[in-house]
């Protein structure tokens, strides 16, 4: 049997296997497919609500997202290249007498899986896409689609960029140049739009409506060949994710045949890939860490003594990483795009937009809480070692991400909040709501670290932190939402008020029952992989 | 000084301790030896208190999680993971504020000196090469003074010079009186220092051999692969 075939299907097998040998695995999985089944049912029984959203919205939002991942691919592709083989082929296959191209053909495959796993989310906005668009499931398939074959091409691009520029300044900028150059006609346009119609949303959607939006490379085209094929308009669909295939197959054909000796080009972003993912399992999930943006150190020098040496390390290392400290570029992403949403928002009566925003924003919360410094100290061995009471190391080490979230929060609802027209207490309510519910993410994710004694996968680990989420929220949300809305006008207010005081109680009630974590269990290593 | 009583460390079903007891006492240096996956780092971790256990571990006489047992305790990883955006000397000033050292600095210098990292004190943790970030890590782990250190392959990486200054660091510490208890692969290097050395295969101590023990012409070497390769584990009791 060919070498290659027998490595992708024996790969396959074993990983069926696998999922056998290890329940947690296979749980995890069952629950992803439930969900995914759960949320198409879902989507058959959703009423669609009177009022849905221009289709032209979604083709918006395609956009910015294939945008998002042409931003990643030019970045990717001037650093070190997109990995898409594993150090494993690097050693074992590149030294062996199969031919190159093959091998290449191999990566391809390869990471057409990894593009599918990237655009996996998508299958759970099904109802949300039904809600505010009228897209049935086969919409989110093709969406998913459209996500799959920009995702794959972005993954050629930047392979072909790094080829193209590697160790190679002018022509790094020419890349730079053109990126910008080819999307210039749509900020132009936007600008000379904006300009006549002097309103932000009708100007907008004159530029999704325009060839000049269209035809944009890659972002235009896979969400006007999305939008084309949801609507109907099949031959103009296939056009534009026919020309998604095509750039794909010609920079590949280029990359083969061109360059058959193309194993030096991929050994870097092979070998970055592999270094981040072994730096994680030793405990090192700083992404500054693989990060090769220069740093200039001008102030030292690290504040406190005991426990609380802790938080002032945080914000050396926060405002030295970034100019902004502990609010860098997604917390201001997060503001526009929440500012963004409040114009749509707008029509949704008074607090019903802060609400759907808070929604939202506690969604996006439950996984980015994660990404504060605190939890990652986790996984390093100092806040063990620390002579210092489990309890007090706990606190200081989580200070950083409150006082970050505390700010971020007054600013977001205090624009939308502006937007909206809310008034002042119900936008305190909302900061005091959305900052408390932070906190007791924070506690939920000791208290389910502490209760499984951190002895799990770190799939199962994220399951029940989602389940325990839901249950320690329950007891907050049933009565907010029937007092809530037996109290009229001022019941929004109420409903605040008493999820408010409920999360501060529960997250009190999580970090007490949490104490001694840094004692009662194991410390964590990344992608459950297990110490021995 | 180290005081490890019928500990066990169970990962589900597989048991990577199994009911171990050792003991290091001051200045003494005690070496783990044993092949891969014969449960050393996991003894290392659990006195460390990085894993829970079962049984007992202390330190000078405290439970190995408490504040007190922590004063006492340096730990030098296996994998050095400093922090990316913190400089050299930063590293040390955590160190030194998060334990409550005083006067520190002297100290702090002298073991820059020795690991000749005294030029890269602005140097960032993610500049570092991987050797100079164990030499950091060493660094680390002894600015508080402890008086047990607990090495987990501490040579691995490091430079000839670095290998040296540890070795003569090592000699030092355990005629101040410290307890050392080292776990390695590269037997030869402690041949010179060990006192005691524990042999583990399978999770187990299958031997425990003092220096004074060995015959004339016998070194840890032979010891080490008389009893992973010359014999069955279950041919000894274990401790």
């Amino acid at each position: 049997m060919n070498s290659l075939v027998f490595l992708v299907s024996r790969s396959l097998k074993n990983s069926f296997l696998e999922l056998l040998r290890k329940p947690a695995k296979l749980i995890l999985w069952l629950f992803v497919i439930a969900m995914v089944v759960g949320f198409f049912i879902l989507s058959l029984y959703t009423r669609q609500s009177a009022e849905i959203h221009n289709i032209i919205w979604l083709k918006g939002i395609a956009f910015l997202m294939a945008l998002f991942l042409v931003i990643i691919a030019v970045q990717k592709g001037l650093s070190s290249g997109d990995a898409i083989f594993d150090m494993s082929d690097v050693n074992l296959l590149f030294v062996s007498p199969v031919n190159p191209r093959l091998i290449l053909l191999y990566g391809i495959v390869r990471m057409a899986k990894m593009a599918f796993w990237a655009g996996f989310f998508i299958l759970f906005q099904s109802n949300s896409l039904s809600n505010g668009f009228g897209v049935g499931y086969g919409g989110v398939l093709l969406l998913l689609l459209g996500f799959f074959l920009a995702f794959s091409l972005m993954q050629v691009l930047s392979l072909l960029i790094y080829v193209l520029t590697n160790g190679r300044p002018k022509r790094k900028n020419a890349v730079k140049l053109i990126a910008v150059a080819a999307f210039l006609p749509v900020i132009a346009y936007t600008g000379v739009t904006f300009a006549a119609v002097r309103s932000l949303l009708p100007a907008l959607e004159a530029v999704l409506r325009s060839p000049v939006s269209t035809w944009a490379p890659v972002a235009g085209w896979a969400s006007e060949g999305i939008v084309s094929l949801i609507i109907g308009n099949t031959g103009r669909g296939l056009l534009f994710f026919g020309l998604i295939i095509l750039a794909a197959a010609l920079i590949m054909l280029y990359i083969a045949l061109s360059n058959p000796d193309y194993y030096e080009d991929v050994l870097v972003a092979t070998e970055t890939a592999f270094e981040k993912k072994r730096s994680a399992s030793e405990g090192q999930l700083n992404p500054e860490a693989s990060s090769k943006r220069k740093i200039h150190v001008s102030k030292t020098g690290i504040g406190g003594a005991g426990a609380s040496a802790i938080f002032y390390k945080h914000l050396r290392e926060s405002f030295r990483a970034n100019r902004l400290g502990l609010w860098g570029l997604p917390s201001v992403f997060t503001v526009l795009g929440a500012a963004v949403m409040s114009l749509f928002l707008r029509g949704e009566g008074d607090g019903g937009g802060l609400l759907i925003l808070l929604q939202i924003l506690m969604w996006m919360q439950i996984f980015f809480i994660g990404t504060g410094r605190g939890l990652k100290e986790l996984y390093m061995h100092y806040i063990y070692l620390i002579p210092e009471s489990s309890f007090r190391k706990i606190v200081w080490s989580n200070l950083e991400l409150a006082l970050k979230i505390l700010v971020e929060s007054a600013v977001l609802f205090s624009v939308a909040g502006g937007i909206l027209g809310a008034s002042v207490p119900l936008i305190l309510l909302s900061i005091a709501l959305f900052t408390l519910f932070s906190f007791l993410l924070l506690g939920i994710n000791y208290l389910s670290l502490r209760w499984t004694q951190a002895d799990l996968s770190a799939g199962l680990l994220i399951i029940i932190y989602l389940i325990a989420v839901i249950v320690i929220m329950l007891p907050g949300l049933i009565p907010a939402i029937v007092v809530g809305s037996m109290l009229g006008d001022a019941g929004i207010y109420v409903g605040f008020g008493i999820l408010s005081a409920w999360e501060l109680l529960a997250a009190l009630g999580c970090f007490a029952l949490s104490r001694g974590i840094l004692h009662r269990c194991d410390m964590p290593v990344y992608k459950g992989g297990r110490q021995r | 000084m180290i005081d490890v009583r019928n500990m066990t460390k169970k990962y589900g079903k597989l048991t990577a301790n199994d009911n171990l007891s050792l003991a290091v006492g001051g200045g003494e240096l005690a070496v783990l030896l044993g092949p891969n996956g014969a449960g050393k780092s996991t003894l290392i971790k659990s006195v460390c208190g990085l894993l829970r256990f079962e049984g007992s571990i202390t330190i000078g006489g405290y439970e190995n999680h408490s504040t007190e047992a922590k004063r006492l305790l340096g730990y030098i990883p296996e994998f050095p993971v400093l922090y990316p955006m913190l400089t050299v000397y930063e590293h040390l000033e955590f160190i030194a504020r998060a334990y409550r050292l005083e006067a520190w600095e002297d100290r702090a210098e002298d073991l820059l000196r020795r690991f000749e990292l005294d030029d890269k004190k602005t140097k960032l943790g993610k500049e570092l090469s991987k050797g100079m970030q164990q030499k950091v890590s060493v660094c680390c782990a002894l600015l508080p003074c402890p008086r047990a250190v607990v090495f987990d392959e501490p040579l691995v990486g490091l430079d000839p010079h670095g290998i040296r200054e540890l070795k003569i660091l090592m000699s030092k510490l355990r005629e101040e009186g410290c307890a050392l208890l080292v776990s390695t692969h590269i037997i030869e290097s402690m041949e010179d220092n060990w006192d005691v050395t524990y042999i583990m295969m399978k999770g187990k101590i299958v031997r425990v051999c003092r220096r004074e023990e060995l015959h004339e012409g016998q070194s840890l070497e032979d010891v080490y692969f008389d009893i992973t390769e010359g014999h069955a584990p279950e041919e000894y009791p274990h401790e």
